[in-house]
């Protein structure tokens, strides 16, 4: 998540103060990433260092202290905005590392490490759609960020039921024994992205 | 007294090597007022669930109540009665009968019930309305989109007094937003007081549901606890 | 619904009866379906509507064939001819018979002609006569000078309305034209009642039970006494009755295929009707109703259809049967039931499939799945049983000659074909196990077929039924085709007499032969020649008969006074004698009577007929092949005759000498060749060999002349010769026309063969637009247009030949059935009709379905909507 270009993004609208900052990014994002006031002005501290904004005020430490966007800071935003981010090597997945190991365990049977995780990501999706329930029409930012939400989501269940489909026809068909070429296949992949 | 109920529900289909048994003994119980969601992959026998549970099919084994009343002891006559009186279906794609309008779509079960034609479509147009219809009730299945389709099918399985609505991949062939279109209209449906149960391997629609139940080669083998509220996701802040 | 009710009533209550309302709902439904897929039932709707068509001018050509009124008698129930000078019998039959219409003949000659014109004084209001008579134009004759004539008469003797005529010395003046409606080939003039002195003959009619007549004992000898038979009308009731039952059957099964392909094109609505909660009757309601609205759609139509074509035809038809028909004398009864029937039939037939689509689970029907076909030896059992029954029922229904059973002809009939249509499935199964082997296209169509067996036994047994009766037809004709001399001449012969008209029918061999010395026949050849001339004749060939030297004499001066002045002699004839008691008097009845001639060189020289081809033992030579058991009849000896009264002749049938006649009297049996000779009763084809007239004793005498043209004769040619015959003291005889038996069967025949066809090409179109997806599919898949020809041509040809080859062995399992007490003349086979059925159909299916399947499939990725 980029505070960075959000801050940018909020300021090209017109100088804000700091607290004026991070009230308008919660609500444009419907609250679902809270900001602490720290993180504002850390972030803040340092787009003013790189140039991408400039302060109002002389030197005033404080909350009463305005910033706007440079020149600089304005090609930036535009630049990042059309910048795709960087999909191309695999994140390093929590659950997927989870049921990797769960293969290799003995005594583990898969299928159900993935319906208690499956089961877990429809009832984090339940509370997902709730909220998408309960939304006003209007709130196009938050429904927006939901349904990211429900999509990511969405993919996690979908991948969980591929996971259990191919558990399924390997356990009615076992081949040969599992390739250890996966990992190394994997490894050789460069720059694995945080 | 739950609106639907199913005891230890088995279903066999073939014989000797070609014997399928799609269901293991499910249980599965739905109350008025709510929606549930039936998961699982293609093969799972959650299709059979739904025409067991509508009185479509006789299951091998076990008991189907509706509305406490066992469908078992019933003749097909009483089958067809209970069908057009209690229990409405939303399928995937084809739901309308080509040659009547939308509005006679909606009315028919209850023309097939022996009430008036002028009556049933009083009853017709209402359910239309309510799903914001009105304007299409003339028209022809193949006048319809494909969202309108599926929302006129609705209409037809909540008209009169039926309270069991049992939808098959009711979004199944519709884009994203129609699908949430229609999986709110059932959901509405539920929260005046009908019992629904949807079949779907989509989680998205799934998660619509009060309850979602996993169905694993013929078994329940998980379903989700109640929602302990939409807070618990966010960050303490975030609800302020 | 608006509101969420926390605390609903929920008890269902299941038990219950279904409405009115639900019947109006799936009535509503099935009318829309039918009127937005109309044009797929099209083909059943336009069979639906040809059968009933077919069925109604059927039956109206059956029930308006037969006579209604004896066209002699009238109303009358009995009719008495008496010689014009028995009055006394007159008075007595009145005391007898109580009311009695009197009718006067007399006799006019027709100039030229061996004929005579009946010149008849009847009331046109007579109590009997009346339907006998009707005015065409102008009015009845009323006085003394007043006559009508027919149209033809008038025509014959060249006359108009205000023309004067005479007749037998009186003169009149024609007032009007006049017609016999019952018969519109009896030719006649009339006058005023009591105008034609004295009669010749009288006809009385008159209403008697069969004892009073028996119990009346004229004091004269009556011509002919007669009752009126009422055998037609059974025999009409017969025809009917089987024309609607075969046209039903064919409405049926035509249908029952149309309904089974519209229920698995409707199958995933259907299930869905279940779904909402439809009961299996109400579903099955969906289909019947479809059915009924096909029926009376199709049934009224029909009805409208037939009725217009019955009106069109009528006129032809009255030329066909010689009686006026009153359009609207239609048996209405046997209509209406014809267009109930048709209706019940369609919801019979949907009734079938409504059935085993309410029966299937409705969870495969929502998914369009069609149950599995039942096994097809599972019919084949019901198949062969019923087969066997409906023989049986032909066979016993004939086991009266006389009077067939109806009833057993419909149940045999009905019975045969279903169990043709239950044998269907497994000569499909047969199909496709045969063609297991072959290449895809043709695996397919027989696969396609035996998987569809529901609406292709249907169309097979349609097919098999159209095709059994054009087998029938052609089968019953052969064997009923011993070449029967059909006409008198061909329409370019002439026949030229030496004998005045004497009052006899043409070629009935009954004229008598003036003899005439060689100069006389010498001096009338310039006449003859410049006569043929005038017809544009190629031949002119003198012909002769033979006649006994002891033959009788007739005496000159007969009733009516024309007979020419020489002696004349009754020629020899052919004919079959049998002994017959009439009136307690006993006598011999002599039928089959035909002329013989005498073998000349001439005319065998003209026949292209070389003598040594005659055995030397042969007495005659003819090409008809009907005259086993016929008796040469040459009157000898016995008294003078009146050739009028035929009945002496009979007399002197002469016995065969040799040993049978020293044993006793017995006839002549001649030995007959067949040789290629004209078949015409009136011209010279039945020959009598010099070996015959040496052995008997008889002499060759001059007849006349026998006359080929270039051309058709011309009315015109015609009128004029016998006017220039007249003067020349000779006659002239033309061709009459006359309607002809092989040309009805023949047309039967192809008619039989179109509608099998038109049935074929329907019911292919109805299977292949089916498999329309399959055709999508294979064409997607890079199948050329000959793959999709192979598909369709396979399926026609298949059907076809299946439908042939049941057909036709039906109908000869059937025929032998009927006509097991004598086989044969089934033995006739005709081969060319059986060709044509068997081998020629199949080819134009295949060939046809090849032609019209190469189109390129509309839209590959276009489905229509459920």
């Amino acid at each position: 998540m980029s505070v960075r270009h959000a801050l940018l993004a909020l300021l090209s609208d017109g100088p804000k103060y700091g607290l004026q900052l991070r009230q308008e990014f919660e609500d444009r994002t419907g609250e679902v990433w809270p900001l602490n006031v720290g993180q504002v002005y850390t972030t803040l501290q340092r787009l003013e260092r790189d140039g991408l904004v400039e302060s109002e005020g002389d030197g005033d430490e404080g909350p009463q202290r305005g910033f706007r966007i440079t020149t600089e800071g304005a090609a930036e935003l535009a630049t990042w905005l059309r910048t795709p981010p960087d999909m191309t090597s695999p994140p390093r997945d929590e659950l997927v590392i989870k049921v990797l190991v769960a293969l290799r365990l003995p005594g583990v049977d898969v299928r159900d490490v993935v319906q208690v995780h499956r089961r877990y990501v429809v009832e984090l999706m339940q509370q997902w759609t709730r909220l998408k329930d309960d939304a006003a029409d209007d709130e196009v930012g938050f429904l927006l960020v939901v349904d990211a939400e429900l999509f990511r989501l969405d993919s996690v269940i979908r991948w969980l039921d591929a996971a259990d489909g191919r558990l399924a026809r390997l356990a009615a068909d076992p081949p040969a024994p599992p390739g250890p070429a996966l990992a190394p296949r994997l490894r050789r992949r460069q720059g694995v992205r945080r | 007294m739950s609106a639907l109920e199913l005891r230890d529900v088995s279903k066999v289909y073939g014989e000797g090597a070609n014997e399928v048994r799609a269901l293991r003994g499910v249980d599965l119980s739905v109350e008025s007022g709510a929606l549930v969601a039936v998961m699982g992959p293609s093969g799972s026998g959650k299709s059979t669930l739904l025409t067991i549970a509508g009185s479509l099919e006789v299951p091998s084994g076990g008991e189907v109540l509706i509305d406490g009343v066992a469908v078992s002891a019933m003749s097909r006559n009483e089958r067809a009665r209970l069908r057009r009186r209690a229990i409405g279906y939303v399928f995937q794609d084809f739901n309308l009968l080509a040659g009547l309008t939308a509005v006679e779509n909606v009315s028919l079960p209850m023309e097939l019930d022996g009430i008036g034609a002028r009556k049933a479509r009083v009853a017709g147009m209402e359910a239309l309305e309510e799903l914001g219809l009105t304007d299409r009730a003339s028209s022809f299945p193949e006048e319809l989109s494909g969202g309108e389709r599926q929302r006129v099918a609705i209409a037809r399985a909540v008209v009169g007094d039926r309270h069991l609505l049992l939808a098959d991949e009711p979004s199944g062939a519709l884009d994203s937003a129609n699908a949430e279109a229609v999986i709110r209209l059932i959901r509405a449906a539920c929260q005046r007081g009908v019992a629904g149960v949807v079949v779907t391997h989509d989680a998205q629609l799934a998660s619509w549901a009060d309850r979602v139940v996993f169905l694993r080669d013929g078994r329940v083998v998980d379903q989700t606890r109640p929602p302990d509220g939409p807070e618990s996701l966010l960050a303490p802040k975030a609800k302020s | 619904m608006s509101l969420a009710l926390e605390q609903r009533p929920r008890t269902v209550e299941v038990a219950g009866s279904d409405g009115g309302a639900a019947r109006r709902a799936i009535f509503r439904w099935s009318w829309r379906l039918f009127r937005r897929e109309w044009r797929q039932q099209i083909l059943v709707l336009a069979l639906v509507v040809f059968s009933v068509a077919a069925t109604i001018v059927g039956v109206a050509l059956a029930y308006n064939g037969g006579q209604r009124l004896d066209p002699a008698m009238g109303t009358a129930t009995s009719e008495m001819t008496l010689s014009g000078s028995d009055r006394a019998d007159v008075v007595a039959a009145q005391s007898a018979f109580g009311a009695i219409e009197e009718i006067d003949h007399q006799r006019v000659a027709i100039p030229g002609t061996f004929d005579t014109l009946d010149l008849r004084a009847q009331d046109p209001a007579g109590r009997y006569g009346h339907p006998t008579l009707r005015l065409v134009s102008g009015r009845y004759p009323s006085g003394a000078g007043d006559i009508a004539m027919t149209g033809s008469a008038a025509r014959t003797f060249n006359v108009r309305v205000g023309d004067p005529f005479v007749a037998n010395g009186v003169t009149r003046h024609v007032v009007g034209l006049v017609e016999n409606p019952l018969s519109l080939s009896d030719e006649f003039a009339l006058v005023a009642p009591g105008q034609a002195d004295p009669p010749g003959q009288v006809t009385l009619l008159f209403d008697a039970s069969g004892k009073q007549l028996g119990a009346f004992r004229p004091t004269g000898d009556p011509t002919s006494i007669g009752t009126r038979s009422t055998l037609n009308k059974t025999a009409a009731a017969v025809i009917v009755l089987a024309l609607e039952t075969i046209g039903l059957l064919f409405v049926g099964l035509v249908a029952a295929a149309g309904f089974a392909v519209m229920a698995q094109r409707r199958l995933r609505a259907l299930g869905m009707l279940g779904a909402l909660g439809a009961t299996d009757r109400q579903v099955r309601l969906a289909t019947v109703a479809n059915g009924m609205v096909v029926g009376v759609v199709g049934s009224v139509t029909g009805a409208v259809v037939g009725l217009v074509t019955w009106v069109a035809l009528a006129p032809g038809f009255e030329r066909l049967v010689t009686h006026r028909i009153d359009r609207s004398h239609l048996p209405w009864w046997a209509l209406a039931a014809s267009m109930v029937l048709a209706v019940v039939t369609a919801v019979v037939a949907a009734w079938w499939p409504a059935r085993s689509a309410a029966r299937s689970s409705i969870v495969a029907a929502l998914s369009g799945r069609p149950s599995p076909p039942k096994p097809a030896h599972r019919f084949a059992g019901a198949g062969g049983l019923l087969l066997a029954g409906g023989v049986g029922c032909l066979a016993f229904a004939h086991r009266n000659q006389n009077a067939p059973n109806a009833f057993l002809i419909v149940v045999g009939t009905i019975t045969t074909t279903f169990g043709m249509l239950f044998l269907g499935p497994l000569f499909l199964r047969g199909l496709a196990a045969v063609g297991g082997r072959a290449p895809i296209a043709l695996r397919l169509a027989m696969r396609d077929l035996a998987r569809y067996q529901a609406r292709s036994a249907a169309a097979l047994g349609a097919i098999s039924l159209a095709l059994a009766i054009a087998a029938t037809v052609a089968i019953s004709a052969a064997a009923a085709a011993v070449p029967v001399a059909e006409a008198n001449l061909a329409n370019n012969q002439a026949v030229v007499s030496l004998s005045s008209g004497d009052g006899s029918a043409p070629g009935d061999g009954s004229a008598a032969i003036s003899e005439r010395t060689e100069a006389e026949v010498r001096s009338l050849q310039p006449r003859v020649d410049a006569l043929a001339t005038s017809l544009e004749a190629q031949a002119v060939i003198p012909v002769a008969e033979a006649v006994d030297p002891a033959s009788p004499t007739v005496s000159p001066g007969s009733p009516t006074g024309s007979a020419g002045g020489t002696v004349s002699e009754v020629p020899a004839t052919l004919g079959k004698v049998t002994a017959v008691t009439h009136g307690g008097r006993k006598g011999i009845e002599i039928t089959s009577e035909i002329p013989l001639h005498v073998a000349t060189p001439a005319l065998l020289t003209h026949y292209g007929i070389n003598p040594r081809d005659i055995n030397s033992n042969t007495d005659i030579i003819t090409g008809r092949s009907d005259l086993a058991g016929s008796v040469v009849i040459a009157p000898r000896g016995g008294p003078t005759c009146d050739s009028a009264q035929s009945r002496c002749r009979v007399i002197g049938a002469r016995p065969k000498p040799g040993p049978a006649a020293r044993s006793g009297p017995d006839q002549w049996h001649p030995t007959i060749q067949t040789l290629k000779l004209p078949t015409y009763t009136s011209a010279p084809g039945t020959l009598l060999t010099p070996h015959a007239l040496k052995e008997f004793g008889l002499k060759s005498v001059a007849a006349g002349w026998f006359i080929q043209t270039r051309s058709p004769l011309t009315t015109a040619q015609i009128n004029s010769a016998r006017h220039a015959a007249a003067a020349a003291g000779i006659t002239l005889e033309t061709r009459q026309s006359q309607t002809s038996n092989t040309q009805l069967r023949d047309g039967a025949t192809a008619v039989g063969l179109l509608v099998a066809l038109g049935v074929l090409a329907m019911t292919v179109g109805l299977i292949r637009s089916e498999t329309a997806n399959d055709l999508r599919t294979l064409s997607a898949a890079g199948a050329t247009s000959a793959t999709r020809r192979v598909l369709t041509g396979a399926t026609a040809g298949a059907l076809a030949l299946l439908g042939a080859l049941l057909g036709t062995g039906g109908a000869y399992v059937a025929l032998i059935a009927w006509h097991r007490s004598d086989l044969h003349p089934l033995t006739q086979v005709p081969y060319l009709d059986l060709v044509i059925i068997i081998v020629g159909l199949p080819l134009l299916a295949i060939t046809g379905g090849g032609l019209f399947a190469g189109r390129e499939p509309v839209s590959i990725a276009h489905q229509p909507l459920d």
